[in-house]
C-alpha cells in the first residue's frame, strides 16, 4: 500500500502557446487532451497513465498543485484518516473533478502548497507498448524526456521567527505520507535547521524536495533522462530553441543527477535530470551537506551557488 | 536588417543596444553586460523589475504576482517582457537592485536565506 509516485503536475502558464511549443518541442511530450476550460495535458512517452503536465493559462506563473499516485483505492481512505489525524483538513474530490483520474484527496501541506492523492487514471499505455517493445518509439520530438520525475517545493523559513515550512513539511511526508529522508542540508549552529530535504517513496533519489526561502513557491519539476549523452543532447535542443537556460548541465552532489536547469516561456524552472543517482533504500543512511559545502552540494563541478537557485522562482 | 536602440541604466550608467525584436533583459545579457538583476526571462520570477523612465516600447504579458495593472501604467515592467521602439532610460527596482548596485550579494544567514 501507499504512494506509487510523483503523477502529475499543474502549471499556470502566461501564454499557451509559447508554453505549448516549450513543452512539446523542446521537452519533447504530447498534448493528449484540452479540457473545456482549455487547460492543457500532456503526457511524456515512457509514462502509461493519460498525462503528468496541466497547463493552465494565467495571469501569473508557477504551480496550482500536485499530485502523487496511490497503489489501492483504500489506501485512500487511510490517508484520509491518518491526514486528519495529523491536523490536516481533507477535501474529498469525485471522479473525474480531475479529469481523467477516479476519486482523489486534496490536501495542503504544512508549507501550503496543495497536493491531490488518487489510485486511478486512465491507462492509455507507453510509446512502445508491452508486447517485444521497442527500447524508445520513433518521431521523439527535442529531449525526448522520459516521465515527470519530481518536484522542488520552496517552503517558507525563516528561523528568527520560529519558522521552519521544510521541516514541517518533510515531518508530514515521513510521518503521514510515508516517505524517507535521502538527503539533507542543515544550517545554523550546530546544523540544527533543516534547510532542504530530498524525500523519496520509491527506489530514486528523490520524489520530492523542499528549500527553504523567504515565500513559499514553485521551484522547479524535473523530468527523467537516461544519460550524460541524453542531458548533452536536451542542451543542445535548448540552444537551438532559445531557451533560457539557467544551469548548463552539471551534476549535483546531493542524488548524484545529471542536471539542467531551465526555464519555460512563463519562468516556471524546468529540470532534465539523468541518471538515477544511486538506489534509494528505506534503510540507506541519510546523506547530510553542511553549511560550507552548498555550493557543492547543489553544484558539484564548480562548487559555487548561483545565485538565481534560490532566488529565482515562480 | 534590425533596427538598434541604446539602453540607459540610471543607477550604474551602463549603456548598451537592444534590436526591435529583443527584450532588454536578453540584450544586456548576450553583451555581457550588467545592471539589471538576470532571473526567468519569461515574465514569471519578477527579479528584473524595471521602472521605464524615457522611450517608447511595447510589452508582452507578464506575471501579476510582480506587476500590477496600476504599476503597469505607471511605466513599471519586467525588462524581460519589454521590446524596445525608441532609445529607452530605465531604473532598477528589482528585490535583488541591491545585490547589483553594492557588487556584493545580499547578506545571507542561513545558506540559502
Amino acid at each position: 500500500m501507499g504512494v506509487l509516485r510523483i503523477s502529475h503536475i499543474n502549471l499556470r502558464v502566461l501564454d499557451m502557446t509559447a508554453a505549448l511549443k516549450h513543452y512539446e518541442d523542446v521537452l519533447g511530450m504530447e498534448k493528449v487532451h484540452t479540457d473545456s476550460e482549455g487547460n492543457v495535458y500532456l503526457k511524456a512517452w515512457d509514462e502509461w497513465d493519460k498525462y503528468s503536465v496541466i497547463l493552465s493559462e494565467s495571469d501569473r506563473a508557477g504551480m496550482n498543485h500536485i499530485g502523487y499516485k496511490v497503489e489501492k483505492d483504500a489506501d485512500l481512505d487511510e490517508f484520509k484518516q491518518s491526514i486528519t489525524d495529523y491536523g490536516i483538513e481533507v477535501e474529498d474530490i469525485s471522479s473525474d473533478a480531475l479529469e481523467f483520474v477516479g476519486r482523489a484527496l486534496k490536501f495542503n501541506l504544512p508549507s501550503g502548497h496543495e497536493m491531490y492523492l488518487y489510485a486511478d487514471k486512465e491507462y492509455v499505455g507507453t510509446g512502445v507498448g508491452t508486447t517485444n517493445p521497442d527500447p524508445w518509439p520513433d518521431g521523439i520530438k527535442g529531449a525526448g524526456v522520459h516521465w515527470l520525475d519530481h518536484a522542488l517545493l520552496m517552503c517558507e523559513f525563516d528561523p528568527e521567527k520560529s519558522i521552519n515550512k521544510v521541516a514541517e513539511s518533510t515531518q508530514f511526508m515521513i510521518d503521514v505520507l510515508d516517505f524517507y529522508l535521502v538527503e539533507q542540508v542543515v544550517v545554523g549552529p550546530d546544523g540544527c535547521f533543516q534547510l532542504a530535504t530530498w524525500l523519496s517513496v520509491s527506489n530514486t533519489p528523490h520524489d520530492i524536495a523542499f528549500v527553504g526561502g523567504p515565500v513559499m513557491g514553485f521551484h522547479h519539476c524535473a523530468f527523467f533522462l537516461d544519460s550524460w549523452d541524453d542531458v548533452l543532447k536536451a542542451a543542445d535542443v535548448m540552444g537551438k530553441n532559445k531557451v533560457k537556460v539557467d544551469v548548463t548541465p552539471q551534476r549535483h552532489g546531493i542524488t548524484r543527477g545529471y542536471t539542467i536547469y531551465f526555464f519555460d516561456p512563463s519562468g516556471n524552472r524546468n529540470e532534465t535530470f539523468g541518471g538515477l543517482g544511486y538506489l534509494a533504500q528505506r534503510d540507506r543512511p541519510v546523506t547530510t551537506w553542511t553549511e560550507d559545502h552548498l555550493g557543492s552540494a547543489i553544484f558539484f563541478h564548480t562548487g559555487e551557488l548561483v545565485e538565481s537557485f534560490t532566488s529565482v522562482y515562480t | 536588417m534590425s533596427e538598434f536602440f541604446s539602453i540607459y541604466i540610471e543607477e550604474t550608467g551602463e549603456v548598451f543596444k537592444c534590436s526591435d525584436g529583443q527584450h532588454i533583459l536578453s540584450a544586456m545579457a548576450s553583451m555581457g553586460k550588467k545592471g539589471i538583476p538576470s532571473g526567468c526571462h519569461g515574465g514569471g520570477c519578477g527579479v528584473c523589475k524595471i521602472r521605464l523612465l524615457d522611450g517608447t516600447y511595447k510589452t508582452e504579458k507578464m506575471s501579476r504576482t510582480y506587476v500590477s495593472e496600476g504599476e503597469e501604467e505607471e511605466g513599471i515592467a519586467l525588462a524581460c517582457r519589454v521590446f524596445p521602439m525608441s532609445d529607452i532610460h530605465l531604473s532598477v527596482i528589482g528585490k535583488l537592485r541591491k545585490n547589483i548596485l553594492k557588487k556584493t550579494t545580499a547578506v545571507k544567514r542561513y545558506g540559502f536565506v
